[in-house]
Formats: structure tokens, sequence, C-alpha cells
């Protein structure tokens, strides 16, 4: 299948090339360390609450955690608006890369499993802080979740055919620029 | 200020400092002094730190000297397997004084098993310290060398049996960077190891500073060890990916700035620990606020870790901002 013009169209917007080729310390790499911020976040508040369900300081009541949501969301959201501009510098890298689609759909289920978590230990009264048996599975698959996600995200780098659009990848770039 | 100025600075400290926890920790086992225990464990694992940088430097100085007259690449290939072999001891070792530290303060008793592994690696990272001291002090002492062709290297019986365990430093860091898919590899562990670094150490300096105060503290306190998990895993997989290509990491200011950052971090830790500001903390229940002293070591320890995260990222985007002012 050829790779769609639209691609082409993207990248030679005003917005697209300036994030791509801009020498400002607030260009790609501005916006590529807040994508990380968000996965710090977001990943960084789901590991606490899954650790605390498998039984790391059992000591710290369960519900009390009930917080780090917030930043969950917030980093969700920091996640979000940076990949949308990334997208935007590199949409063919990323969008010929099937590596990329795997990445979103594993956030997509670990968000989920957020959401159930959130609906199962802390929403319901009825659940008590030593019944925490039920959701030890949801703790352990959330955990593997984001490190796939992590490792998905990493791989972009690596694994990607077209630069930019008609150009192909790694001709382009030492082993170093690559990282 | 040059890098072999800078290493100069660094290598004494991991030599003399072994030594005296050493010193202290072996007195501390025959006297059975509490306070002797501690302190050689704080500075094991100071020195394992310091380590990190002294290392690095030295590789700089080796691309600085590389080609003056006088100065032999085969006695600082040498060298620079030493002390990578030393390096990683010392890691080890620190690594385990940490748990030591950590087992002190749960119930006051040291685990035997740590003892006996705090031994053998501390006299291990010994024997190594003072062999990468000689062979260091040999590439520019000639007075003190007793033989003076420099361009193969011979050993005396210390130096034959210690070199088969150095590695070859060029070798090793050809293997780290041996294909893309090792620094995928590696770097795909460092993002997981920030995350629960931070996860950690972002929840325990949130919650001090006053968030999510239905928290208690005494008990938070126990997240630490994962959080040294994942320093551990960082600085394992950071220092491997170093190897893969020193030079590109070393003529990059960003990634100074990351050490620099991890230093005061480790100056951070020491502050919490051994001014008492730990022990008001460790009382604060669930509702209570944490001490002023306290809230002001969570920000600045909050603040060095985003700081460290800020200029790892950019360490690619400024490869090659030192200029490099060496003899070729």
């Amino acid at each position: 299948m050829p790779v769609p013009e639209f691609l082409q169209t993207l990248e030679n917007s005003g917005l697209s090339t300036w994030i791509r080729e801009s020498q400002s310390v607030f260009g790609f790499y501005f916006i590529l360390l807040f994508h990380n911020f968000g996965l710090a976040m977001l990943v960084g508040a789901s590991v606490i609450i899954d650790l605390r369900i498998l039984g790391v300081v059992p000591g710290v009541p369960v519900k009390s955690l009930e917080p780090l949501f917030k930043i969950m969301w917030a980093g969700l959201i920091v996640g979000t608006i940076s990949g949308v501009l990334l997208l935007l510098a590199y949409p063919t890298k990323a969008l010929t890369n099937p590596v990329f689609y795997v990445k979103l759909a594993l956030i997509a289920f670990g968000v989920i499993m957020a959401f159930r978590i959130k609906n199962r230990v802390f929403d319901n009264p009825s659940v008590s802080e030593a019944d925490m048996t039920g959701s030890v599975s949801m703790a352990k698959w959330s955990i593997v979740l984001w490190i796939a996600s992590i490792t998905a995200g990493r791989l972009l780098a690596y694994t990607y055919v077209y630069l930019i659009y008609g150009t192909k990848g790694a001709v382009l770039f030492d082993i170093f620029k690559i990282i | 200020m040059n890098f072999p100025h800078l290493h100069l600075l660094l290598n004494h400290w991991p030599i003399i400092g072994t030594f005296i926890a050493f010193g202290l920790f072996v007195v501390s086992l025959l006297k059975g002094n509490g306070d002797f225990r501690r302190s050689s464990l704080i500075i094991f694992a100071v020195i394992a730190f310091l380590t990190i940088p002294s290392f690095m430097t030295g590789v700089g100085a080796q691309e600085v000297m590389k080609g003056q007259v006088g100065i032999s690449a085969a006695l600082m290939q040498r060298h620079e397997g030493a002390a990578l072999l030393t390096l990683g001891l010392m890691l080890i070792t620190g690594g385990l004084a940490l748990a030591g530290l950590w087992e002190t303060h749960r119930d006051s008793r040291q685990s035997n098993s740590n003892i006996a592994a705090i031994l053998v690696f501390s006299i291990l990272t010994l024997i190594m310290v003072i062999r990468t001291g000689n062979t260091g002090g040999d590439i520019r002492h000639s007075e003190i060398r007793e033989d003076t062709n420099v361009t193969t290297v011979s050993e005396g019986t210390f130096g034959s049996i210690v070199s088969v365990f150095e590695p070859n430093a060029v070798k090793f860091g050809s293997w780290m960077a041996y294909s893309k898919w090792c620094t995928a590899f590696l770097m795909d562990l460092h993002f997981i190891g920030l995350a629960l670094l931070i996860a950690a150490v972002g929840i325990l300096d949130l919650r001090i500073m006053g968030f999510a105060k239905r928290i208690p503290l005494a008990d938070l306190h126990g997240i630490v060890p994962w959080a040294l998990v994942g320093l551990g895993i960082n600085i394992v997989t950071g220092v491997a990916t170093y190897m893969g290509s020193p030079e590109i990491y070393n003529f990059d200011i960003p990634f100074w700035l990351k050490m620099s950052s991890l230093m005061l971090l480790a100056v951070n830790v020491a502050v919490f620990y051994l001014t008492g500001t730990f022990d008001h903390v460790e009382r604060v229940q669930a509702g209570d606020d944490a001490p002023l002293s306290a809230k002001l070591i969570a920000a600045s320890s909050l603040l060095l870790w985003v700081a460290v995260i800020v200029f790892g990222r950019y360490i690619q985007a400024y490869e090659g901002s030192i200029p490099f002012h060496g003899a070729n």
C-alpha cells in the first residue's frame, strides 16, 4: 500500500515543519520532554496503586491513595497533547509504523485497567481494605500493560520505516541520533 | 578546568574512601560498634556514587591525552580495564551497603548475609581500587614504573592474576552498542526504571510536601527500597549505555548537568537522613503535616529529579556541545 499523500501535506504545514526543524530549546525536544513527564505521571501514579494492591507498604490504607488518580489523569492529558504535537511533526514516521498502533492500544488498555481498579477498589464502599485479593490480577495486568506501553513507545525510535514522507529512515541518522 | 583536572580531583576519593570504609567496617565487626557500622556503610554508598563521575572524567582525560608524547595508549587501556571492573565492584558494594543501611533502619540489625556479602565485595573492591590507582599512576609517573617499555605492557605476578578479570573497555563498549537493538533494550529498561523511581520518590516527596494527607508518612516510607530498585536499574543501564559511546556523552553539556544533579541528590538524601529530619518525618501520621525542613528537602528532591529527566532528554539535542581540545 503506497504511503498516503495527505501525510506529506501535513508535514509541509508550518507547525509541523517548525516542530521538526526549529533549533529553539522549546522545539521538538521540549515537546518530547513533556511527553516523558506525562509518562512519568501516568505510569508512576498507577504503579504506586498497583504495588499497594499487591501488598507493598501494607500500613498505608488503600483508599488514602485516591488522590493519585488526579496525577494519572493530568499525566494522560499532558501525554496526549504532547503526543498529538509529536504526531504532527512526524506523521509519516508514526502512522506507517505498526508499532505506533500497538502502543496506542496498550495505553488504552492500561487506562481502561486503571478505570476498573478505580471502580472496584476506590469507588466501591463494600470493598474493605482487607479484601484486595479480587483486585490482585488487575494490579498485575496494569503493571504489565504499562511496561509493554513503555517498550512499544521506546521501540518507535528503532522500528520506523519512513522518517519523513519519501525518505526512508536510518540512512539519514547515525546510531546515536536514533537513541 | 579540563577533563584530566576533573579526573585528578575525583579519582583519589574512591581509593582513600574504600580504605576508610573498609577499616571502619572491620573495626565495627570486631567491636560491635553500631555507629562505626553505619558510618562505614554510608561511606561505601557515597564512594560508589563518586566512582561514576570519576570513571567518566577518566574517559574524558583519555580523549584529551591520547597521542601526547610520553603518554602510552596501552597503559591507559590497562588502567581503563581495571577501572571498569572496579566501578562494577564498587557499585555492588555500595548497593549492598544501602541494603544494609535499610536493614539497620528497620530494626537496628544488619543481616548476616548482608554483612558477609559486604565483606567479600569490599575486599574485592579494595584489591581492584589499589590496582586501578597503580595503573593510573603509571600513565603519568614514569619515575615509579619498573618497565620503561610502554607500547606493550608487562605485568608482575599480582598484575597477571588480576588482568585476567579486567575487561577490555573498548570491547565491552562495542557490545553495548553492538546494534541499535542493544541500545533499544537498555533504553527501554532505563525508562521503566525511571517510571518506578519517579513513582516512589514522587509520592513520598509529594506527601511530605502536603499532598494526599490521608496517607500515613511512617508507613509510606517503606516505598523507598522500590525507588532504589528503579535507581539501580537506571545506574546499570545508564553506565552500560555510556560505555557504548563514551565520547559522545562526555562532550555533551546536558549529560554533565544530569550527572551533577544526581550528585546533588545524593547530598539531599544525606541531609534528609543525617540531620535527623527523617526522624521527625517518621512520626507523621495520617492527616498530619510534616515539618518545614522536611518539606524543603522533599521539594528540592522532586525538583532535582525533574532536572535529571529534563537534562537526560536534552542529551540528544546538544551532542558535541563541549568543544574538544585534544592533542589530535
